[in-house]
């Protein structure tokens, strides 16, 4: 206990000295000039896209590296050594476990001495440190990436790069790009019960309802949905996914203000009719016992176990939890059990598919631009993460001896393993050769992307692939006073919305209340909030035309 | 001990009331224990199937030899045990040292000397301020990192202060009639009479050293400078992490049940077998410091 005590003593302290820290030091220089001859060592005179980015001279940079547990870092992985013969480039890791990445990121930057090159950044986690001036901003220094630029055109991604604009119209944050948006997840249904009850498998909320009321019926004593990924964010992917339907956001995906494309404006998401209905959807569903209202508490293991062991018949899904944690200890219990991840059910918004063309990305630290080889490195990045032939390397390796392509088809070495595609093969993609790595390897061309899917995963993506793209919403940049401003009126709103979006749907307040509930939103400052986000949009619109 | 013929009737209900409480307290913290092993015997599909509780189902040894077979798991476990032993041994010195000038009332300043401990049991540095004093000490990536800046706990030092406090001042005094130094009665008097809280604070001492992750965590760069702690700690993360990434997290493999259930095992493990052996100097030694005579 006293060490514990202590403890948080420390981390509150720290806590509170990064805000003092970032709270000062705001003073905003003027980024050196790109094309400075003092840092273009190393840099190549004409490089461009598709092409092979070597350095004049060999050099080494810091790279922040999130150590996963599945594939822990090893220094003779090929991929650091087939790097360094590559690009003349040596990255220098410094390694961090997975399970407090953030937290040690935070503490490095604030405290100077982060490495240069700072990945597995999710936006918006890089606004912590735009005031505070540690981070560069690296749309000052697009040209130097012109496989990134061409991707951005290529695939007009620029609607999306506007979306994580900050006030200053500078952007902060490299983000992954996919070509198209990839949906993941969904939900998995044991189809063995759907063809005992001879129902299809569900198109929409209503087929989803009807699918449950009729295992039910058959089922009287169990939910035939009981759902994980409840913990901490309860109704994480069911909220999300439900909320999506009806046209709004819920779950993982919360945020305070909404596009409302029939309005023309941003919208507070709680008070949102489309959320109210979604609400309802879910109330149905629990009134009628089809979904175990420990849904929105219970820990993933608890959820895991009651599929597993057929007491219940639905869950919440991606490609690889489908895979790994359902199929294979589902069939080891019961031989007949048969699972399928369906296409996500479609509600009144229609057949769309809702998911970023963004990916998770990478912060400059701003000390990079005092480096020699500042514009080396800004090309190495573009060539590793983002030309065709980097994307390409990091997710599958060296041809010829961790892969072979014939055409478009890419094929595992036959003693090599990766996501399951050769079970059984002594060696692993990731765990040997460092490739496939969260780091290095995500986003980019979708026949990329999909060389690893499995037929069936194939299937779903066409499904929804076939399903139009939700439009981007517009961009709405806060300032930083304003940014202040909504952190204080974001807790008090997010938990009033949280703890009413599970008393609606377990019935323990009556939808009647709406109107009630929107109230204490306002009172809240549900309305200074969207009104705020309206003025940005308006702002960025007169200076953008966006 | 308390005899039969005058065990009152009140006094039996009390001893069985207790009994069966103390029963329930130990079922309580023992389960989780037995659970965890349990597991770490038990296949994957039984534990995904939530069907081992205290006996292990699809019983197999596979995840023993997995986990084994790691050789950063053995790396981090020695770095465990070397901190441990090393750490311990500084701080087993420091609090002696500075417990026992604190514990002499003629020291001028003494007050002082005790207000400047406890002093840093209330306020701290901070987080990125003690970071930024390691990193310039060029602590950074070495065992002294770790083992230096915690090398004193207060709450240790205030009780083998209170420890010494207790012995008698003649016992001391006797000594330096017959001609020890300072050093002297500190080595061939004191400690030895101290056997008990000394015991007691290396069990402290180890156990926290042994469980501690966050020093390793702040200041090593390299993996193969982490405790085996940092390693369960990602390890479990693994598992879990999809949840915290939400909707971007889809490359994440997830560690099973069975092999964290083995690695916590392995880790709690050393910690377990010597505890009882220590306990019984654990509550005298608590006890004498408690309490001045």
């Amino acid at each position: 206990m006293r060490e514990i005590s202590r403890r948080q003593a420390i981390l509150g302290l720290g806590a509170f000295a990064s805000l003092a820290l970032t709270a000062c030091g705001s003073d905003s220089e003027t980024p050196a000039k790109a094309t400075d001859a003092a840092n273009k060592a190393g840099s190549m005179a004409g490089y461009g896209v598709g092409q092979q980015f070597k350095a004049t001279e060999p050099l080494s940079f810091d790279v922040l590296y999130n150590n996963h547990s599945f594939y822990p870092n090893k220094a003779d992985w090929l991929f650091w050594q087939e790097l360094t013969k590559r690009t003349n480039v040596t990255l220098k890791p410094v390694e961090v476990p997975l399970s407090d990445y953030e937290k040690k990121r935070s503490l490095l930057i604030a405290s100077g001495d982060a490495p240069l090159i700072i990945p597995k950044t999710y936006h918006p986690q890089e606004e912590a440190f735009v005031a505070s001036g540690a981070i560069l901003p690296v749309s000052d220094y697009f040209n130097l990436m012109p496989n990134f630029q061409d991707k951005v055109a290529k695939w007009q991604l620029q609607p999306e790069l506007n979306s994580i604009m900050q006030s200053d119209g500078k952007i902060y944050l490299l983000p992954g790009l996919h070509e198209a948006a990839w949906a993941d997840y969904s939900f998995a249904v044991r189809t063995d019960i759907l063809e005992k009850l001879k129902i299809e498998v569900p198109k929409t909320l209503d087929d989803f309802y009807n699918m449950l009321k009729a295992m039910k019926a058959e089922y009287p004593d169990l939910y035939p949905m009981t759902d994980r990924w409840g913990v901490p964010t309860p109704g994480g992917n069911l909220i999300k996914l439900i909320a999506q339907a009806y046209g709004t956001k819920g779950g993982w995906e919360y945020q305070h203000a909404t596009w409302d494309a029939a309005q023309g404006k941003f919208a507070y998401t709680g008070a949102m009719p489309q959320y109210k209905q979604a609400l309802e959807y879910l109330n149905k569903l629990v009134k009628e016992k089809l979904l175990d209202p420990e849904s929105f508490t219970q820990q993933d293991e608890a959820a895991k176990q009651k599929f597993i062991s057929g007491k219940s018949f639905v869950i919440s899904t991606n490609a690889q939890t489908l895979i790994n944690d359902y199929r294979g200890p589902l069939t080891e219990n019961n031989k007949d059990a048969k699972i399928v991840k369906i296409p996500v059910p479609i509600g009144p918004a229609g057949e769309v598919k809702v998911a970023s063309r963004l990916e998770n990305g990478i912060m400059i630290s701003k000390k990079a631009t005092e480096n020699k080889n500042f514009v080396a490195m800004m090309q190495f990045i573009d060539w590793l993460w983002y030309s065709d032939a980097g994307l390409e390397f990091a997710k599958w390796g060296v041809e010829g001896t961790t892969y072979t392509k014939e055409g478009d088809k890419y094929k595992l070495a036959d003693d090599v393993d990766y996501v399951g595609l050769n079970p059984g093969a002594p060696k692993h993609l990731q765990k040997d050769f460092g490739f496939g790595n969260g780091v290095f390897a995500y986003g980019g061309p979708t026949k990329l992307l999909q060389s690893t899917f499995s037929d069936e995963e194939m299937e779903f993506q066409n499904v929804m692939n076939a399903r139009k793209q939700w439009p981007v919403e517009p961009a709405a940049p806060l300032s930083e006073e304003e940014r202040d401003q909504v952190s204080l009126w974001e807790t008090p709103l997010k938990d009033h919305v949280t703890q009413n979006t599970l008393k609606f749907i377990l019935g323990e307040r009556d939808l009647g209340e709406w109107d009630a509930y929107v109230k204490e939103l306002e009172s809240k400052n549900s309305t200074q909030y969207v009104n705020l986000v309206n003025g940005a949009h308006e702002r960025f619109k007169k200076a953008h035309g966006g | 001990m308390v005899t039969t013929h005058d065990m009152t009737r009140g006094y039996r209900v009390f001893q069985w009331f207790n009994g069966v409480i103390l029963t329930l307290v130990v079922v309580v913290t023992l389960y989780p224990f037995v659970n965890i092993l349990a597991r770490s015997f038990s296949s994957q599909a039984a534990i995904s199937a939530g069907e081992v509780n205290l006996i292990p189902k699809g019983f197999n040894l596979t995840t023993y030899k997995i986990v084994a077979s790691d050789p950063m798991f053995w790396t981090n476990y020695r770095n465990t045990v070397v901190y441990t032993v090393v750490a311990t041994v500084i701080a087993m010195v420091m609090t002696t040292c500075y417990a026992y000038v604190l514990s002499k009332k003629h020291l001028k300043g003494r007050k002082f000397l005790v207000g400047v401990a406890v002093f840093t049991m209330f306020f701290s540095g901070g987080l990125i301020p003690n970071y930024v004093l390691i990193s310039g000490l060029g602590l950074k990536n070495s065992i002294w990192a770790i083992v230096l800046p915690n090398a004193i706990s207060v709450f240790n030092l205030l009780v083998m202060k209170a420890f010494f406090e207790s012995l008698p001042q003649d016992l001391e005094e006797a000594a330096a009639i017959d001609g020890l130094n300072t050093y002297g009665i500190l080595w061939k008097i004191v400690l030895p009479l101290s056997k008990a809280v000394i015991a007691t604070m290396i069990l402290f001492y180890a156990v926290s050293f042994w469980n501690s992750w966050f020093a390793a965590f702040l200041y090593m760069n390299e993996s193969d400078l982490f405790p085996v702690t940092v390693y369960l700690r990602n390890l479990i993360a693994g598992a879990t992490g999809a949840d915290s990434f939400g909707a971007a997290a889809a490359e994440v493999t997830q560690a099973g049940a069975n092999i964290q259930a083995v690695t916590i095992v392995l880790t709690v493990l050393p910690i377990l077998v010597i505890y009882p052996f220590v306990q019984r100097y654990f509550v005298s030694g608590v006890m004498l410091g408690a309490v001045k005579g």
